[in-house]
């Protein structure tokens, strides 16, 4: 059944996109409830989590609410991704439904502060 | 199974001849008894009897014997006795219908004890995850002859691969001539073990008694030396149901413990200058603690070199909050490794390797130019050609053929033996640097865990937090897990031998729920809190292990990570639609369980488990864990349909 290889390929590729500096307010406009129907449509949330908590496919698939990725490297992980993530023509997706994907992804809640939430301080 | 049809062979069916007999008598009886079983009503009249019934009425009684004293079964019960096989977990079939019932009136269904089982799978993958719960020691499985066999394969090559021993057994007939017409011939064959000799470790087809037990002995010793694995015995339905013939002959061959091969001294020696000498030795460990002392040989051997251990999880190794698990740090430690360690890893090249699964296969190291490698294990002593489970081969510069529990006390002595006043200073810096790393991990881990902490489908970090957070104080067992669930190595502390049971093996789905009752029955006399996440993908493949746990009273709590679909053949189906750039909205279809969505509280409550939910609101989570805990450490099964996120 399920081909399960090096569970921490991802690793890498999250570190290096939390990396990177800031860069959202560079983004074009992006229609945020248009973004998140893409998000959830075309199954970005299979791997990356509908609230973009982060999930795994082949490795760990990086977090992505409030994503400091800036939108160019945004958009270039989707045309010509690295790792196994799957690529997003054109065709496929517009640049800007990947603006409104972007626009949604940094309209999510993101991190809290885990010492107020007391079953993480077990 | 097969429903028995009458045989008019005089040396076989006599227990049907004795049904017949009895029959005959029943037609016999005096009148008063026929009155008073059926007094005749004045609207009814007798048809005159049949030549089949005069014939019966009037054949004289044959001089075949009708009971007997002793049979193959019994004794083949007592070596079970001797072997100390506490369970036999089966599906009843004919073919094995004289060990069934020797077992029971016999050996009055002690030792073994026989466990139900809606479907051979479950049978074995219940002997999976005792055995390896239960420090190496098996339980037996039975089925029936072919078709019994041939629902049990998949559960054995799982069994295979994760080097676990399982007896098993099936019915056969051997001899034509004694085989019923229809099923009898079905369900037979010449040689019911070639299904499964790519993935059985040994097997055989006694054809005495004597033979019977000298191979099941010898099946219990192979199956239980490392490399461990699954041994397969075809059982003649003759030998278990006929007379003993020659009891006083008989004996039953003592069982001498194997010791399991340790490596050479002066292998483990050089490895011991090596990772003395390295300034980044890395530990990689994967079916290491066979036993429940493993896992502090493996923490000592660590804390001498002060050295990181990445975990594949393959047995509890490592406990995850010591400073020194480096688990989730695997990428840049193998990246600046000097020495690796590999113990009794399945797969080194996939470990060593970053693979890309694009249209273009290709892969490249994951570790230096130069980076030196031992492997100590057991794995390559005993592989087999036909199934690829060995992996890639990986280049390794001294390779040491010895178990890796049983080899670690000399290789730890070896080292501490080494270590002088210089190094070990240098040692406390890495263990303190690597403490740092470790608690760093721990805190990231619990940030991560708060994205989307109160949305629904309730995420899988909040999900194995819920879960934790009710059993932290118990003495409890993780003993499954779904496909990249990595929350619980990551938020929980695993601290116990029998904290985790490990993984498949084979990968094959349908493993997660039976294997984890069978751990659960091996916890249940040590009064553990037995817990299991379990996809729902997976449990739809057996899901009547339920019934098991029921009927048994095996206490276990079942989390379902219900995500409604087969989510890693959903990502890998978008990944291909993706590649085509020809619509990636089909994707759900033949991947995912919805339409209806299905309800496991439910189907668990209709086989007599305690059931909650489905629960979609994440605060609604931990009141019906508390309910269902509370009924688990009442002695039942109880099931939780957690409505999640995919991963």
């Amino acid at each position: 059944m399920s081909r399960i290889p090096s569970f921490l390929a991802g690793a890498v590729l999250a570190c290096g996109a939390l990396a990177l500096p800031a860069a959202a307010q560079d983004a074009p406009t992006g229609d945020v409830a248009n973004g998140k129907k893409i998000y959830l449509a075309d199954g970005c949330f299979m791997c990356h989590g509908r609230v973009g908590q982060g999930g795994a496919y082949n490795g760990p698939a990086p977090v992505l609410a409030k994503t400091e990725m800036p939108f160019e490297g945004f958009k270039g992980q989707l045309r010509q991704p690295v790792q196994d993530m799957p690529a997003y023509s054109e065709a496929v997706m517009s640049d800007q439904q990947v603006a409104d994907i972007y626009a949604f992804l940094q309209s999510l809640p993101g991190r809290t502060d885990p010492k107020t939430i007391p079953l993480l301080n077990n | 199974m097969s429903k028995r049809r009458q045989s008019v062979d005089a040396s076989r069916r006599n227990f049907l001849k004795g049904a017949t007999l009895a029959g005959a008598a029943t037609l016999t009886a005096p009148a008063v008894t026929q009155a008073q079983v059926a007094a005749p009503r004045a609207n009814l009249k007798a048809l005159p009897p049949g030549p089949r019934q005069i014939a019966v009425e009037t054949t004289p009684p044959t001089k075949d014997p009708v009971n007997q004293s002793s049979s193959g079964g019994d004794f083949m019960v007592d070596v079970m006795k001797t072997l100390d096989i506490e369970y036999l977990a089966m599906n009843c079939a004919s073919s094995f219908r004289g060990l069934h019932e020797a077992v029971l009136n016999h050996g009055n269904n002690v030792k073994p004890e026989i466990i139900t089982c809606p479907h051979e799978e479950i049978a074995v993958h219940m002997g999976q995850g005792y055995a390896k719960m239960n420090e190496g020691k098996p339980l037996a499985m039975i089925c029936h002859g072919v078709v019994g066999l041939q629902h049990a394969t998949m559960a054995m090559y799982n069994a295979w691969c994760d080097r676990v021993p399982v007896i098993c057994m099936g019915g056969n007939i051997m001899e034509a001539n004694k085989r019923a017409p229809g099923a009898e011939w079905v369900h037979s064959g010449v040689d019911i073990n070639a299904i499964t000799r790519d993935f059985t470790k040994w097997d055989d087809q006694p054809t005495s008694l004597q033979h019977f037990a000298e191979s099941m002995v010898r099946a219990y010793k192979i199956a239980t030396t490392p490399p461990m694995g699954p041994v397969m015995m075809a059982l003649d339905a003759e030998l278990q149901e006929n007379p003993i013939a020659d009891g006083e002959t008989l004996r039953i061959p003592k069982l001498a413990k194997v010791v399991p091969p340790q490596g050479d001294a002066a292998a483990l020696t050089e490895a011991a200058k090596l990772l003395v000498a390295a300034e980044n030795p890395v530990i990689v460990c994967d079916r290491v603690a066979r036993t429940h002392a493993g896992m502090g040989r493996l923490v000592e051997l660590a804390e001498a070199l002060q050295c990181p251990v990445i975990d594949v999880w393959g047995r509890m190794n490592f406990p995850s909050r010591h400073p020194l698990n480096q688990t989730f740090r695997r990428g840049p430690l193998l990246g600046q490794a000097d020495v690796i360690l590999a113990i009794e890893v399945n797969d080194l090249w996939g470990v060593l390797n970053n693979f890309s699964d694009r249209i273009v296969r290709t892969s490249r190291p994951a570790i230096k130019p130069g980076t030196k490698t031992i492997t100590l294990g057991v794995r390559d002593l005993y592989l087999k050609g036909n199934y690829q489970d060995f992996g890639r081969y990986q280049d390794a510069d001294l390779a040491i053929a010895g178990d890796g529990e049983a080899s670690l006390p000399a290789l730890t002595e070896a080292v501490k033996r080494l270590v002088d006043d210089g190094r070990r200073s240098a040692y406390e810096q890495r263990g303190k640097k690597l403490a740092v790393a470790h608690q760093a991990t721990v805190d990231r881990a619990k940030s991560d865990a708060t994205l989307g902490w109160g949305s629904s489908p309730i995420t899988t970090a909040r999900m194995c937090a819920e879960v934790y957070a009710q059993i932290k104080d118990e003495d409890w067992s993780l003993v499954g897990n779904t496909i990249r669930n990595s929350w619980p190595h990551r938020l929980w502390k695993f601290e116990k031998p029998y904290s985790w049971n490990g993984v498949s093996g084979g990968a094959g789905v349908g493993y997660n729920a039976p294997s984890s009752l069978g751990a659960a029955l091996a916890n249940k006399k040590h009064g553990r809190l037995t817990v299991t996440f379990n996809g729902d993908g997976d449990l739809m493949f057996v899901p009547s292990t339920l019934w098991t746990a029921a009927h048994h009273r095996i206490p276990i709590l079942y989390i379902v990570q219900n995500n409604r679909a087969y989510h890693q053949e959903y990502m890998y189906l978008q990944a291909m639609a993706a590649r085509h750039g020809r619509g990636i909205e089909n994707t759900a279809i033949g991947t995912t369980i919805t339409d209806p969505n299905v309800d496991y509280a439910t189907v668990a409550r209709g086989f007599g488990v305690h059931g909650e939910g489905p629960i979609t609101d994440p605060n609604d989570l931990g009141p019906a864990l508390k309910r269902a805990i509370a009924a688990v450490k009442s002695g039942q099964p109880a099931l939780v349909d957690v409505v999640s996120e995919q991963r």
